[in-house]
């Protein structure tokens, strides 16, 4: 497997661990507050239609779209991507907006489900499949662009498996996030968010620029290797900014990096 | 007209989400392409297509501190 497919598959399956994480939530309150059968069958159902949105789309655009043209769609799309996740991820490493709080989501979802008087019950209720299916497959759908942008992209320069490559990528993510929520039977709290939301952004944002601008007729230096430089780029200049916003931010609220991520030591070090 | 409009606004919100974002990325590849054609050196269109981007990025957190007073 070359670079490329090899970025391609972590860029996939970094974004869709981000995401799968807060569509797990969703069906985990389901789970408990209805019951696994329907919160199951709604995700299931959501994945499906997931899958058939990349095969038609990506199948539809190798096909009929022109590479140059193909590239540019491809660059301007991951470029968007990129920035509002970069944008999100300096907003809150810079302190000047709150951390996404997994367990506070659960326990609002659950007080709403309550509140609407849904209770645990054997058969499948169509209500926690439909809440179940939403939640997978609006998270999913911006994870489905990206396999489908990322693989395109690759399938065009890197012969053919792009489109695959990253389908696995997000594939790995569901599986392990499953995986992790069935051990932790509880909200995914420990997985590092933001990091993960800014070192996607990173990635996008640098692929999204290589690519648009190869469709455009920009001849990069030295080709593929300009990409490091690129991440190298843009990763300096999401650090500055952070460290430019952090001043702005609420004292209370202004953690460091190795705190954000390591909530063990931030424990220990308070 | 409401269901259209409900459509257009999720649609622009699922790919861009962000006015200043969705403005600088056009004017970076508008800027490359038309620079591009009128043959303009290649370092140059390079420079400037990605300064667009960045600039894009740091317009859209400086909006973000209006109305922020300094803490410290």
């Amino acid at each position: 497997m070359t670079a490329q497919l090899w970025a391609v598959f972590v860029a996939a399956f970094l974004a869709s661990a981000v995401e799968f994480v807060e569509a797990f939530t969703i069906v985990l309150v389901v789970g408990v507050t209805i019951n696994w059968r329907s919160a199951l069958a709604g995700a299931l159902a959501a994945t499906g239609a997931l899958a058939v949105i990349v095969a038609i789309f990506g199948t539809a655009l190798v096909r009929f779209v022109p590479i140059d043209a193909l590239r540019i769609v491809v660059g301007v799309l991951l470029v968007l991507f990129g920035l509002k996740w970069l944008k999100k991820a300096i907003l809150r490493y810079a302190g000047l907006k709150a951390m996404h709080d997994e367990e506070a989501i659960y326990e609002e979802q659950i007080a709403e489900m309550r509140a609407r008087g849904e209770h645990h019950q054997k058969r499948v209720d169509p209500f926690g499949v439909a809440t179940s299916f939403k939640s997978v497959l609006l998270e999913g759908l911006e994870v489905a662009f990206i396999v489908i942008t990322f693989g395109l992209q690759a399938t065009v320069s890197a012969q053919g498996r792009g489109i695959a490559v990253a389908a696995l990528g997000a594939l790995g993510a569901l599986l392990l996030v499953i995986v992790a929520g069935a051990l932790a039977r509880a909200p995914l709290q420990r997985v590092p968010e933001n990091a993960l939301k800014f070192t996607v952004g990173v990635m996008l944002t640098t692929f999204g620029t290589f690519w648009g601008g190869e469709g455009l007729g920009i001849e990069w230096w030295h080709d593929d290797i300009f990409l490091l430089v690129l991440v190298a780029f843009y990763l300096a200049v999401s650090l500055a900014l952070i460290a430019w916003l952090r001043p702005y931010a609420p004292t209370q609220v202004a953690p460091t990096l190795e705190e954000l991520d390591n909530p063990i030591t931030s424990e220990v070090a308070e | 007209m409401n269901a259209i409009m409900r459509g257009l606004k999720a649609t622009y919100n699922f790919f861009a989400g962000d006015a200043i974002l969705l403005v600088a990325v056009a004017i970076a590849f508008l800027l490359a392409f038309a620079l591009e054609r009128a043959n303009m050196p290649n370092a140059l269109i390079a420079v400037l297509f990605v300064a667009c981007i960045v600039g894009g990025l740091v317009t859209t957190l400086a909006r973000e501190l209006h109305g922020r007073p300094r803490q410290r």
